[in-house]
């Protein structure tokens, strides 16, 4: 029972915490912009990188660093948007879409020709995990993830919740048309978006990088869990996404336990298609996914 | 800096020219890798050990009359579309005489299937283990410098019997290198009369292993052999067992083989705890002296996984081209077994004015490379050479081969 | 002289994978250019195609299952049948779905395809992959076997493209297209919208089985890198869209022309010094993202725009 804890619950905790820092910006920019945007995954390994380079100037630790990390990458992806997505703003969803492919392909060679193939880490060496009660093994950059994680959900919860720019995100993307009529700037709530979005982005990259490595395919990696638990979660909520991003992380680590017998309940080859079938499943079932989120 | 700039001078003046035959005095050779894709982080030192063994022949004194050796690099991906793809163009468009590569076994199935047997190319691989290509039907036009996995498992197999481990965990990263490697080594250590607790493929590039090296640390297994590329899931795995108290040991392959395991794992963790086997060479093996200090001249490591073997299998071509005494495609890949074996006078890495003067000479040549003696079997494969690599006292990989 | 072979032989290559890729981009343009149904997931039925002919056409092999020695029309057929039933089975789960979501959903079910075919070892050989698939014509000695295998390719581009043009000129095609632009004017004049689209999904799904066994065939040699998404969806969609999407000309144009932009650019960047020729791989591919963008921007239509169709029933 207490491997159950100590090598499934707890880093399904951690990597859910992960997707769900991602789901948000995803969530969010398919709830108002009415895209989904297949260059998240790139902007959270653009997030990693430039931590790492930071780090090489600086040596401070990557947390430090994650506020400025935030303000570089929301810029560079409101350049992005200025350059790439505004022209279609009222473009069908396809061409969006197939702009957003462009764009991944872009800012993975720029990664990998800027930085190289080559695997780095934030911190070298291994952290040994503090022991509580005698079994249960949790370890320090664990804490430090999940609570950082949980800080910035509140944070997000604080904008969309008590602000005039998150009282009208959630306006537009509940009711566009409404939003626009009610005289609210759309493109400072698109650009409040990206901010968001690309804040949330910098920290799972930073998270995801201080649990294991800096890599190039690092974001793309994990784009497709990030989309299931967008969707689970319910598009166009932000609540919706960080229950679907620790639902869908937490399974992932269950399905190989030994629910029945000793052997893992499933493959570990197979653990990469858990969350694309409790995507299918959320998409057949419950499109509006666990939140009642939007339909379109 | 005049090199790079002739060269950029040459690249220019040919895309101005494309369609206009090859300069006269050059001998082009392909250079097919997986530059990108999964073995991206791999692939640069083992073209650049390519690269400088055309370098030093081009310096001493060139391939027949002086003529200039280039290595033409073609990107295969790992794919073998691309694989496939890269062959067609250096064989056709850069109308090379030979090919060293490819780097993975499915791109390197596929080029050898369909590109190069059917056009008579020669293509040596450097780096290409898989058991698979050992039987291809090739009419002697698919060689190996690397050895085949079935030699590399059954050699860290008896390592692990010999230094007292009896119950093994296994995991393996499921692409082709690490697949073959781990069904031999499963079936050598069951052989040997070890037994193997908990065998599971994992699938690379996942964030964690912590749920799956849960599964596999029961039974009482006193280590854990994992066949990974480092960079893929390798690291991650070992830090995941490590960090989570589930492994203390561990038994690797040539993936794993990377100055950068022992500096993002520490050191100190890792002393006495792991064994790596390589294909490798006798470190004290002149052949292997001569190729790492010149190697190490240029900014790279020797012991970069196949960097020797890259140096080893352009050299080799080099030879073969000598020997052959023309550009024509069928000599070279007769004359390639000539070169390789016995009898003959001894050449060893850097040697080529000594080379190209005894074929001159009308002498047999018979390289003895960074690697070992290089001789092919049969099928074109060599058996090759291990080392076992412990972290020693300076916190880098020393290696001791395997007798 | 040689060097004139050459280019020729290479051009023949060209036209052997872009023709391939010529059928996934024909496939593509009747979901997403005639009835819009946005599928991401290309890779996934290529690799099917590919490994149901590869497996039935092979000799018996003991590393893989079967190896059934069919002749390669006959395990062509084949892919076909297995990529269609694969596509129906997809299209009546996912096809209520909007577009970005039919998109995201097919894009999971590719991944967990090339998972089983990566995993399922006794059946496929795993990631090994599956050797000695027989290629048409490569007895032959060179040149013929390249050229027929090249006749071969573009003689089934050329049927399926004058099949597809016929459909789309017919009462079916119109209807395609009036759903693809206001399907609520399509219901409301009594079409089966959803059926409709079915049936759109399991053509192209098929000639997407076809274009991954004709791959396999070509290559001798499939593994499951081989349904990398990078080249076997996303190229896919760069080659309709610059051609023109909703013009099965267009789509052969776009395919032809892309690969041949892809593989070329090559030739040039491995002239580049050392370092720079391993660095700029990566550059190819910024390229083909920039370009996309730039014919998204500026010709959204593509090289062939549509050339629409009266469609009388939409009204």
């Amino acid at each position: 029972m207490i491997d159950f804890i100590n090598f499934h619950l707890i880093p399904g905790l951690v990597l859910g915490s992960i997707y769900a820092l991602g789901a948000i910006g995803v969530t969010l920019t398919f709830g108002i912009l009415r895209f989904a945007n297949f260059a998240h995954g790139e902007i959270m390994t653009l997030g990693a990188y430039l931590t790492l380079t930071m780090m090489w100037l600086t040596g401070w630790h990557p947390l430090i660093l994650l506020p400025v990390t935030m303000v570089i990458l929301s810029l560079i992806v409101i350049g992005m948007d200025q350059a790439f997505f505004k022209p279609f703003r009222n473009s069908p969803a396809v061409t969006v879409v197939i702009a957003s492919f462009g764009l991944m392909l872009m800012i993975r060679s720029v990664t990998q020709f800027s930085w190289g193939a080559q695997l780095q880490a934030f911190v070298p060496g291994i952290q040994r995990p503090n022991v509580f009660f005698d079994a249960l093994r949790i370890s320090p950059k664990h804490i430090l993830i999940v609570i950082s994680a949980m800080v910035l959900m509140l944070v997000v919860h604080w904008v969309l919740a008590h602000t005039r720019i998150g009282k009208a995100m959630r306006a537009m993307s509940d009711s566009p048309e409404l939003a626009r009529l009610t005289g609210i700037n759309t493109e400072l709530v698109i650009k409040a978006t990206w901010i968001l979005g690309a804040c949330m982005a910098a920290a799972a990259g930073v998270f995801l990088a201080y649990d294991s490595h800096v890599s190039t395919m690092m974001g793309f990696q994990i784009l497709l869990p990030t989309f299931a638990a967008a969707i689970v979660g319910g598009i166009g909520r932000p609540y919706g996404a960080m229950a679907g991003g620790l639902l869908i992380g937490v399974t992932e680590e269950l399905s190989s336990y030994a629910w029945l017998g000793d052997g893992p309940l499933l493959e570990p080859g197979y653990k990469a298609g858990v969350s694309f079938a409790i995507m299918i499943g959320v998409l057949i079932w419950r499109p509006s996914g666990l939140f009642r989120g939007r339909v379109f | 800096m005049m090199k790079t700039f002739k060269q950029l001078a040459l690249a220019s003046t040919m895309l101005a020219f494309v369609g206009t035959a090859a300069i006269a005095d050059e001998i082009k050779v392909g250079s097919v890798a997986g530059v990108t894709g999964p073995i991206a982080e791999l692939v640069v030192p083992i073209v650049a050990g390519r690269q400088m063994a055309a370098d030093q022949i081009n310096a001493a004194g060139g391939l027949l009359n002086g003529d200039t050796m280039t290595m033409v690099l073609a990107d295969s991906q790992c794919d073998p579309k691309a694989g496939v793809d890269a062959g067609t163009k250096v064989v056709n468009v850069e109308q090379v005489v030979a090919i060293v590569g490819a780097s993975c076994s499915g791109a390197t199935n596929g080029m050898v299937q369909s590109v190069t047997i059917p056009a008579g190319v020669v293509a040596l691989s450097d780096s290409a283990t898989a058991p698979s290509i050992t039987d291809l039907d090739d009419n002697d036009l698919v060689f190996r410098v690397a050895a085949s996995d079935a030699y590399q498992g059954a050699a860290i197999a008896q390592l692990a019997w010999d230094q007292g481990y009896r119950t093994l965990a296994m995991t393996y990263a499921n692409d082709d290198y690490n697949a073959g490697l781990a069904g031999v080594f499963e079936a050598a250590f069951k052989g040997l009369g070890g037994t193997i607790t908990s065998n599971q493929m994992h699938e690379p590039n996942k964030a964690s292993y912590r749920s799956e090296l849960s599964t596999l640390s029961g039974n009482g297994a006193e280590g854990l052999a994992i066949f990974a590329y480092y960079g893929g899931s390798g690291i991650a795995i070992m830090r995941n067992a490590l960090e989570a108290g589930l492994f203390e040991k561990f038994l690797a392959a040539d993936g794993m083989f990377d100055q950068s395991v022992i500096d993002q794992i520490g050191a100190d963790v890792l002393r006495d705890n792991i064994m790596i086997t390589q294909a490798a060479s006798d470190y004290d093996d002149p052949s292997y002296v001569a190729f790492a200090g010149a190697f190490e001249a240029t900014g790279h490591s020797p012991q970069a996984p196949y960097a020797a073997h890259g140096y080893d299998a352009a050299f080799l071509i080099a030879l073969a081209i000598e020997k052959a005494g023309s550009t024509d495609r069928a000599a070279i890949s007769a004359a390639l077994r000539e070169v390789a074996g016995p009898p003959g006078v001894v050449i060893r890495p850097g040697e080529w004015a000594k080379a190209k003067a005894a074929i001159a000479a009308g002498q047999d040549v018979n390289y003895e490379g960074a690697v070992g003696n290089n001789d092919f079997d049969g099928n074109g494969d060599v058996t090759g050479l291990f080392s076992v690599n412990v972290v020693g006292a300076d916190g880098k990989w020393t290696g001791n081969l395997i007798r | 002289m040689d060097q004139l072979y050459g280019y020729s032989l290479y051009g023949l290559s060209l036209l052997t994978f872009g023709g391939i890729y010529a059928m996934l981009a024909l496939g593509l343009n009747i979901q997403l250019g005639f009835t819009g149904l946005f599928n991401a997931g290309i890779a996934g039925f290529f690799v099917v195609g590919a490994y149901v002919s590869a497996i039935l056409s092979t000799a018996p092999s003991e590393r893989h299952i079967g190896g059934f020695d069919w002749p390669i029309p006959f395990s062509l057929v084949a892919a076909m049948v297995v990529s269609a039933l694969i596509g129906w089975a997809v299209a009546r789960i996912c096809m209520r779905l909007r577009a970005d979501y039919l998109a995201i959903a097919t894009l999971g079910i590719a991944e967990i395809l090339r998972l089983i075919f990566k995993n399922e070892t006794d059946l496929t050989n795993g990631a090994r992959g599956v050797s000695y698939i027989p290629k048409p014509y490569e007895s032959l000695a060179q040149p013929w076997n390249h050229v027929m295998m090249t006749v071969v390719v573009l003689a089934i581009v050329a049927v399926l493209y004058f099949m597809l043009e016929r459909a789309r000129k017919s009462p079916w095609g119109r209807v395609m297209a009036a759903i693809r632009e206001n399907e609520d004017s399509a219901r409301a004049a009594g079409k089966n919208v959803d059926r409709l689209r079915v049936q759109a999904f399991v053509v192209g799904s098929a000639m997407m089985g076809l274009g991954g066994g004709m791959m396999a065939h070509h290559l001798k040699f499939i593994d499951p890198n081989a349904a990398d998404p990078t080249t076997a969806t996303f190229l896919v969609f760069v080659m309709l869209i610059v051609g023109g999407s909703g013009n099965n000309k267009g789509a052969i144009v776009g395919a032809l022309l892309m690969w041949t932009i892809w593989s070329a650019t090559e030739i040039f960047t491995s002239m580049l010094p050392g370092d720079l020729a391993i660095r700029s791989a990566y550059i190819r591919v910024f390229l083909i993202g920039l370009m996309l963008q730039i014919m998204l921007q500026k010709f959204p239509q593509g090289l062939f725009p549509e050339k629409r169709l009266e469609t009388g029933s939409s009204g």
